[in-house]
């Protein structure tokens, strides 16, 4: 007996692999164009880039075809780190903000990009979530995402409501509301932690901390989260729980927007990326910024650095990767991109203008404001217990057991300290 | 008549391509992840550390009071499930061969089983919004409240899950012979003693298979937390398991940086729960089982 089928099919099974595991072809298209590969973790964004954004840029940018590649965001992360070690990443890669971009900086993977002018057309503030240790920039803004209090225009006009613009105006809006009876004052529950973060204290507590200052001090040192700024920012986050709705420790995100766009409750505290969904059942929405603590402070806007752009250090088409790149800075891109995506904003310092009512009337809020980004996802979370995680939790447990601002920011600090060094 | 070597050179063609399959997919990943347990490549080079991140995860309080939580956690999610599944599943199955239900058995059996085939995601949906207190029909926020989250969430787990020990115990009675049940009965035995005389030892081994199996399952359990309240599930961490304790190690969540070492060393950790939980099972317990030849 013998079995020499065997051996043969062992080839061939081996033979199919070896095909099938071959690169995919490279960059070079028939015609002389360059193509550069844009990775980004928008997969829902695709067709937008496709049928609009590119074919705008190739053709003002003739010899120049961009190809879009997106992997589901997430496993962006370890997507790109695999192909930028294995020598196959895309030429422009979609940067993250802040710490995992801070590592891929490190890792060396971008080309520094101080001297493009596109770096010039965007403010400091909007920089400072893609720049390395040594301050120069790595990576061109494209849009950041705003926080606000959605509210129904509506309700307001029959319950004869102003909008509020100090933490006094807001109780007593929201009082008002509550002593009517007819809605609920705040569309807002506890059972995402995230959304308590994001979305209400690091939208109010801004303006009590002061911002920028506040959040800059807690990565040098100089400030605590058990200062009287900061627990006054807990103070105000705290205040807003006589408002919401029963049983508000189950409901979640979803539920909260739902609440508000059926016209039930009254205000929204969310971001802009909802501007779309707010609206989908025609309410008539507006907004407003999240309120100071005494009449004629200054005012602050969290606006939240989400996307941009960086030049993979290994790229073979760095030429036509840096023409994309500068064109970003454009604000034909960014008039372009921001009114394919209600909800995204420019960063740059050229004022854009905006189709959809709301989303103007959101970016209406930066003016006369300060920006300040998140508080805790600059390197406070890059360590057990992460800061970040630990103020979702804290901020749950004020609103679900009681726990007071003085003891939430010392239990917070305490588990900074735990494992931070601060930053020179 | 085929010579002995060519007897097992078949045997060794035949063995070795599932053999290299597993090897490679199975047995080397899982041993380089626990070998990855013993380094530290936090800061791009990667150094040997020993027991380092074990003492770490037991001992260091920044990492150890949410594992010894989660673990707590899971040995509740573990324990509502074999408390409320196994006897819920003993009384449908012996319902279903008690002969009352006639005709509608294949029905109900089918009905009973039908959770188990459905998607987690689609389970924690269905249930999140029949209790949700907003549309739902319980104003208490079960899922908001730290002491009811975690036996809430195991019981949509087990009323997804309850068919599987309900299907192993319903074979095993249909397969007690018919003649042993009527000997019982001519010998003046009514339908409880029947049960509980004859049938119930009969089928018992079973319990011990379907203990083990819901350990393996309730310790590796993640997706019905992860589906309901994301990886790091609150509130309070209350309902926070060592899988989702794992994910959120290993893969990093919104504001926690990614730590393969800690990751591999809770995989490692919760991988020597199971083995050893399972090893000691089969060899003092199963061993020792009574099983009647009938």
């Amino acid at each position: 007996m013998r079995f020499t089928p065997a051996p043969l099919a062992v080839l061939a099974v081996v033979g199919l692999a070896v095909v099938g595991c071959a690169p995919a072809s490279g960059t070079g298209s028939e015609d002389g164009d360059t193509t550069i590969v844009l990775g980004t973790w928008r997969t829902e964004d695709a067709a937008m880039w496709e049928a609009d954004i590119i074919p705008a840029f190739e053709k003002t940018h003739p010899g120049i075809s961009v190809e879009y590649a997106p992997v589901d965001t997430n496993d962006y992360n370890a997507a790109i780190q695999s192909q930028i070690e294995g020598g196959t990443g895309p030429d422009v890669i979609m940067c993250r903000p802040f710490d995992v971009n801070r590592s891929w900086i490190e890792k060396g993977y971008f080309d520094p990009l101080d001297d493009l002018d596109a770096i010039s057309a965007f403010p400091e503030t909007a920089l400072a979530a893609w720049q390395g240790d040594d301050g120069s920039s790595y990576c061109v803004p494209v849009a950041s995402v705003l926080a606000g209090f959605y509210y129904n225009k509506a309700i307001f006009d029959e319950l004869g409501l102003e909008v509020p613009t100090t933490q006094d105006e807001l109780i007593d809006v929201l009082q008002a509301i509550a002593d009517d009876g007819t809605y609920t004052p705040l569309a807002l529950g506890s059972a995402d932690g995230w959304q308590l973060a994001y979305n209400v204290l690091y939208q109010i507590g801004p303006n009590y901390w002061h911002g920028e200052d506040g959040r800059l001090g807690l990565i040098d040192g100089t400030k605590k989260l058990t200062d009287p700024d900061f627990v006054a920012g807990f103070a105000a986050f705290d205040e807003l729980k006589d408002f919401l709705p029963s049983g508000f420790e189950s409901i979640s995100y979803e539920d909260m927007t739902q609440l508000f766009t059926l016209g039930k409750a009254a205000i929204l505290p969310d971001g802009s990326w909802q501007i779309s969904q707010v609206t989908s059942t025609g309410l008539d929405v507006g907004v407003f910024g999240a309120p100071v603590a005494e009449d004629g402070d200054q005012r602050y806007q969290q606006e939240m650095a989400d996307m941009a752009f960086g030049l993979n250090a290994e790229s073979a088409n760095k030429e036509a990767a840096t023409e994309f790149l500068e064109w970003l800075g454009t604000s034909e891109f960014q008039q372009l991109y921001v009114n394919k995506l209600p909800g995204f904003f420019s960063m740059g310092t050229e004022p854009v203008h905006y189709d959809n009512a709301l989303a103007q009337e959101f970016a209406d809020l930066k003016q006369g404001a300060q920006l300040t980004s998140r508080l805790a996802l600059d390197r406070l979370s890059a360590g057990q217990p992460p800061l970040d995680d630990e103020i979702w939790r804290v901020s749950q447990l004020m609103y679900n057991s009681g726990l007071s601002p003085e003891e939430a920011a010392a239990e917070l600090q305490k588990g900074l300290d735990s494992w931070y060094t601060p930053a020179s | 008549m085929i010579r002995t070597a060519t007897r097992y050179r078949m045997l060794a063609m035949f063995v070795v391509p599932a053999l290299a399959v597993y090897v490679a997919f199975a047995v080397y990943p899982l041993l380089s992840s626990v070998a990855l347990s013993f380094f530290d490549s936090s800061g791009g080079s990667s150094a040997f550390v020993g027991f380092g991140n074990y003492v770490d995860l037991f001992a260091n309080p920044a990492t150890s009071e949410r594992f010894w939580n989660a673990l707590g956690n899971n040995v509740e999610f573990f324990l509502i499930h074999l408390v409320v599944e196994l006897p819920v599943g003993l009384l449908i199955a012996a319902l279903l061969t008690s002969g009352r239900l006639r005709r509608s058995v294949a029905i109900y059996r089918t009905l009973l089983f039908i959770p188990a085939t459905l998607s987690v995601v689609i389970v924690g949906f269905l249930w999140r919004l029949i209790i949700n207190p907003l549309w739902g029909l319980v104003p208490f926020p079960l899922l908001g409240n730290e002491l009811t989250a975690l036996p809430t969430i195991s019981l949509m787990s087990v009323w997804q899950y309850v068919g599987i020990p309900m299907v192993f115990l319903y074979t095993a009675l249909l397969a007690i012979p018919e003649e042993v049940v009527e000997a019982a009965r001519i010998d003046g035995a009514g339908g409880w003693t029947t049960f509980w005389r004859v049938k119930f030892p009969l089928i018992a081994p079973q319990f011990g298979l379907i203990t083990i199996l819901t350990y393996i399952w309730t310790f590796n359990g993640f997706d019905i937390v992860y589906a309901l309240n994301g990886s790091a599930p609150g509130p309070n961490y209350s309902t926070d398991i060592l899988g989702t304790f794992f994910y959120r190690s290993f893969f990093g969540s919104s504001g926690q940086v990614a730590d393969l070492d800690l990751g591999a060393t809770v995989a490692s950790v919760i991988f020597a729960i199971i083995l050893v939980t399972c090893a000691a099972y089969f060899w003092i317990v199963q061993r020792r089982l009574k099983t009647y030849e009938l």
